[in-house]
């Protein structure tokens, strides 16, 4: 008998000058405030050009104001196969007072279909914020899944918590580069605790959910963070029993 | 009186060389409701526990076939009721833990919540509670009195002495109450996975050389962990360090692992051995 798949997702949170702009105006971002801008400038063709030259097709949480911003990168993205999500407005938090969340989330929904050409199926909330009501919201705008918790080894079902019909495809808190850049880790501590957590997931055939920002801070795009994450991906791959998918293949393998 | 100094060799059960404790603290959403956040996306780290992390743990103890203790705040007892009574009949002591996790001193309020727990507990598994850990560490002559009250004869909550000892308050040295001390700064997982970011791996070579120095002088460990993900153990790779410690631990001669109650019955039932010198503190 066949050992089951052991399912990976690579998840992509495309944030750029959004983060910065929840505090300060476009004429200050500048100096210290200037990280954002490194994603589209860099990150983000370094980053999703590893992940294509690795043939995996990444699940692309993007906030709406970003795809604005840069309708063309976000449609190519979708065109070499990534998937693209919504990732709220513009990092609002959602259980933030004086948040209209529906307008947002529908915001969103419709500058991403525009902009992709078909509606995104997936959500992830910008700073894994949700209130009781975002799950009903977006079953009522069709969503599929949301990828906004981390507290499952495997997908379930959502309808419990007012997601109904839709599938939770959870990520973990320390296979999120941002949990650990941010505290300033080394990148070489950051593979050994990744190696070390996800060869014990694999034991388990547990989901593997990686999440990547395409940042210079807490992101993984500068040229170091990007050649240790090759050398990660090729070892990942060669995992017995791996399969690359996209949150969409994961909430439709497990609707089923 | 014995003083440390002079306490190299103690009584252990079964004439064991060195105890080990290992207290798994439930840890799931009480501690966002307790702060009144809603235990979702980001802040769902909880609800992991009840799911994954404590029957990964569960797994783990049976096959390594040790006894554990379990404490568990009256707000998580209520949200898996069926777990914890299973958990419970299967001979786990079940101490309590608050009732949400309260992160700071309740003052006034503390009483009611311990006996509320102590309630929950009680109806749920059909055994009264006689231990208890502070939540986030907090711990005053009033938790004291209450407890005692209660009928509680131990806690594990303080962190100034290497060994069990009688519990003092009020100007007065108890013959009926003891405190088993843990270490939330080096034997937890939380300084380690939340603060420090280290790899597993690393954690579990840091625990080998605390036991080693244990069981070189004192013969008292007891370990703290936590079923969730973010500061706790509950992934694959966590319960595996876990579980690499009581490996370790087993190798030694006269290791004894005990439940955190038994360990203090075992203490109260020659309270004299316990006494502690407290000249000067």
């Amino acid at each position: 008998m066949t050992k089951p798949a052991v399912p990976v997702v690579v998840t992509v949170n495309l944030q750029g000058k959004t983060v910065e702009l929840t505090q300060l105006g476009e004429d200050a971002l500048f100096g210290r405030a200037s990280y954002g801008k490194y994603a589209f400038a860099v990150g983000c063709e370094r980053l999703f050009g590893l992940l294509d030259r690795h043939g995996i097709k990444a699940t692309v949480f993007v906030p709406g104001a970003e795809a604005e911003a840069n309708p063309d990168y976000v449609a190519g993205l979708a065109g070499r196969g990534h998937e693209i999500a919504a990732h709220g407005w513009a990092m609002e938090e959602m259980d933030a007072p004086g948040i209209d969340e529906r307008a947002l989330l529908e915001r969103t929904h419709c500058t991403l279909t525009r902009i992709v050409g078909r509606a995104p199926r997936g959500f992830r909330a910008p700073h894994g914020r949700l209130t009781q009501h975002t799950l009903g919201h977006l079953a009522d705008l069709g969503y599929r899944y949301d990828a906004s918790f981390q507290d499952d080894d495997h997908p379930y079902r959502l309808d419990a918590d007012g997601g109904r019909g839709m599938i939770e495809v959870p990520h973990a808190e320390i296979l999120i580069d941002a949990t650990l850049y941010a505290q300033r880790q080394t990148r070489d501590r950051v593979m050994k605790m990744w190696r070390e957590e996800i060869e014990a997931m694999h034991r388990e055939r547990s989901l593997i959910a990686l999440t990547l920002h395409p940042r210079s801070d807490y992101g993984s795009a500068r040229a170091s963070r990007i050649a240790a994450l090759n050398e990660l991906l090729s070892w990942l791959r060669d995992l017995d029993g791996v399969s690359f998918l996209t949150c969409q293949e994961i909430a439709d393998q497990s609707g089923s | 009186m014995i003083s440390l100094a002079q306490r190299k060799h103690h009584p252990w059960p079964d004439a064991a060389r060195c105890v080990v404790g290992l207290t798994l603290d439930f840890d799931g959403t009480s501690l966002e409701r307790g702060r009144g956040q809603l235990p979702l996306g980001a802040r769902s780290h909880g609800r992991y526990s009840a799911k994954c992390g404590i029957p990964r743990f569960v797994e783990m103890f049976t096959r390594q076939n040790v006894p554990w203790t379990f404490y568990v705040s009256g707000y998580d007892a209520e949200e898996s009721p069926n777990l914890v009574r299973d958990i419970s009949r299967s001979g786990i002591e079940i101490g309590s833990h608050g009732y949400l996790h309260e992160g700071v001193d309740p003052g006034d309020a503390e009483p009611e919540l311990l006996e509320r727990t102590h309630r929950l507990l009680t109806e749920i598994t059909g055994i009264a509670p006689k231990g208890w850990r502070s939540p986030s560490g907090h711990k005053t002559a009033r938790t004291l009195r209450k407890l005692r009250e209660l009928g509680y004869v131990y806690d594990s909550s303080d962190k100034d002495f290497d060994l069990p000892y009688l519990a003092c308050y009020d100007g007065e040295e108890r013959n009926d109450y003891v405190c088993l001390p843990n270490n939330t700064s080096s034997l937890d997982d939380f300084p380690f996975y939340r603060v420090s970011y280290t790899p597993p791996s690393e954690v579990l070579v840091h625990w080998k050389q605390e036991f080693d120095a244990i069981y070189g002088e004192g013969g008292y460990f007891n370990l703290t962990f936590h079923p969730r993900v973010g500061y706790g153990s509950g992934s694959p790779a966590r319960v595996a360090a876990v579980e690499g410690l009581i490996e370790y631990a087993k190798l030694h001669e006269g290791v004894r692992f005990v439940g955190m109650l038994e360990l203090a019955q075992w203490c109260l039932r020659s309270p004299a051995d316990w006494r502690r010198d407290w000249r000067g503190q």
